[in-house]
């Protein structure tokens, strides 16, 4: 039989000589996990497991048990099933489970680093997860939403968690990879809650964009504007046809700034989720059952992998700035505020050139990047913010007379 | 939310292109903000137009017209419709599709989305004179 045990939950057992801890085995596969602590979610046949503090304590005759002593900072521990010795291995301990990216990373640092995460579709979950992976070690997960049939062919989490909200299921795969990070998980839709998104924002080294609606984006960007953070927003396009990365950083351009520029096409999102653009209002009310589910078109897991994947290289990068670390030569080469991918010559990528003999010429399953100016003009961001009047409209109200309004004098008594 | 400063750029907005007693701002320190502008169309007909603000310039506020309006068979225009550009009405007033989704960027003031709903009351006009949908005057957005 195989048995892992979690070394440093014995380390928080209360000096008494027993506790009450839980044997999570795999059915068999003769794998057993031995937690002193019960886990969030129990996993596999749960059975009782006693653990008795030094070496002359009775064994109990039956079931899982484990005897450990505190040695120094450390832990020794034998473990037992029904009287007779098991060979023990141990779960990482927090300062050897990601020893293998020093040199690349610096894994002492991310640890102290808290990413907040807004959207836990197929783009946000992937991206915690890899950061999880990476050693960040703080999280907020902000998701309203909960795991549907739909989302389950993209999305990191499985089968098991549908039904669940994406927070509590995305924070068990954050725990699966990192048991000894802090997530906290908040349930909430961002544009009703102002003073939280604030809050957050302020506590987070970074923060990633992963909704499907420009209303929360432009939510977000106020916030991270007052609290002078960074931010990666990303996004598929049309049946991830490609997809693209905007980075915010203070003091550059804002989300606003890139609207409207020749690079950006706010039109072509991706939607996945019909219930969800309703609700946003990116499918109109007045459209139709069967036109709303042709407007949903996804595409691959394969084909948001790269934006996914550029994302959390971007983030590691923002993370790690100014730290000497394996990362650093990327600062002087991601220096772009929005980048463009294409996975098919399809639509707007359509007249991009084929990718054998492309040359210096746009072609798919390449990364593009673009400085984007700040917009001395924004409405979010700008220092003389100019609003759009409408002036093409108000001309062709002037072509038919009066553009003017009414004495609301006059019209007292219609209500307001 | 709208926040101070863009209160102020958008009462300068205003004060360029309307006298003041066309306009009047309610609730503005509440979760709910509404402006209610009067407007008279090219035939001199008279309406008064809400627009929430409680979300904007973030997301497209909402427009209504004060009163349910008719179309021209005398059906109430209480509920969503591509062709006549309206979308479910509240407290029985009829409420004016106005901005499409993708379209919308918070540098959009009030006043545009102000003319924009005088355009579609002009439209309506020229409905219940024709017959023809609004559609067939106003181009969608997407």
């Amino acid at each position: 039989m195989i048995v892992y045990l979690n070394k440093e939950e014995l380390m928080t057992l209360p000096d008494t000589g027993v506790a009450d801890g839980v044997a999570c085995e795999w059915e068999g596969e003769e794998v057993v996990h031995l937690h002193a602590r019960p886990p969030r979610h129990a996993y596999g046949k749960v059975s009782p497991c006693r653990f008795i503090r030094g070496g002359t304590g009775e064994l109990p005759p039956a079931g899982f048990c484990v005897r450990y002593e505190r040695e120094g900072d450390g832990v020794k521990a034998t473990a037992f099933l029904d009287g007779k010795e098991l060979p023990l291995n141990f779960i990482p301990s927090r300062s050897e489970l990601f020893s293998r990216s020093k040199g690349i990373l610096e894994v002492g640092a991310l640890a102290q680093k808290r990413v907040m995460i807004v959207g836990l579709g197929s783009f946000g979950g992937q991206i915690a997860v890899e950061l999880a992976k990476a050693g960040v070690g703080a999280f907020a997960l902000l998701d309203f939403d909960r795991m549907e049939l739909h989302n389950l062919s993209r999305h990191i989490c499985s089968v098991q968690d549908l039904g669940r909200l994406k927070t509590d299921a995305v924070a068990d795969a954050i725990l699966g990879k990192n048991p000894y990070a802090e997530v906290e998980r908040f349930p909430v839709d961002i544009n009703r809650e102002p003073v939280l998104l604030d809050r957050e924002t302020a506590r987070a080294d970074l923060v990633i964009c992963a909704t499907d609606n420009n209303t929360s984006r432009f939510n977000l960007t106020n916030a991270l504007l007052r609290r002078a953070k960074p931010c990666l927003y990303g996004r598929a396009v049309t049946r991830a046809e490609g997809g693209d990365v905007f980075r915010y950083r203070p003091g550059g351009p804002c989300y606003n700034c890139l609207i409207g520029n020749g690079w950006f096409e706010s039109r072509d999102e991706e939607i996945t989720d019909e219930a969800s653009a309703r609700r946003s209002g990116r499918i109109a009310a007045y459209v139709s059952p069967e036109d709303a589910s042709a407007m949903v078109q996804v595409g691959l897991s394969a084909d948001i992998e790269p934006i996914c994947n550029l994302m959390v290289k971007l983030a590691l990068v923002e993370l790690s700035r100014g730290l000497d670390t394996g990362l650093a030569q990327l600062e002087d080469e991601l220096v772009y505020d929005y980048y463009m991918w294409a996975n098919r010559r399809e639509r707007r990528h359509a007249n991009w050139a084929p990718f054998p003999n492309a040359a210096a010429k746009p072609t798919i399953l390449r990364w593009y990047g673009a400085r984007i100016a700040r917009n001395d003009g924004c409405a979010v961001c700008g220092g003389h913010a100019e609003l759009d009047t409408g002036d093409e409209i108000e001309s062709r109200l002037g072509d038919m007379g009066d553009t003017s309004g009414i004495n609301l004098d006059e019209v007292a008594g219609q209500g307001g | 939310m709208m926040t101070d400063d863009r209160y102020q750029l958008e009462l300068g907005v205003l004060s360029r292109k309307l006298s003041p007693n066309l306009y009047r701002f309610f609730d503005l320190d509440t979760d709910e903000p509404y402006v209610v502008f009067g407007a008279r169309t090219n035939r001199g007909n008279v309406y008064t137009l809400r627009i929430e603000l409680d979300d904007f310039p973030e997301s497209i506020p909402k427009v209504f017209v004060t009163r349910m309006l008719k179309d021209k068979r005398g059906h109430d225009l209480d509920s969503c419709s591509a062709t006549m550009h309206t979308l479910t009405s509240e407290n029985g007033r009829t409420r004016i599709c106005h901005f499409g989704f993708d379209s919308w960027h918070p540098e959009v003031s009030i006043y545009k989305v102000f003319i924009k709903s005088r355009l579609w009351l002009e439209m309506y006009e020229q409905h219940l004179r024709t017959g023809k949908d609004i559609d067939y005057y106003l181009n969608h957005q997407d």
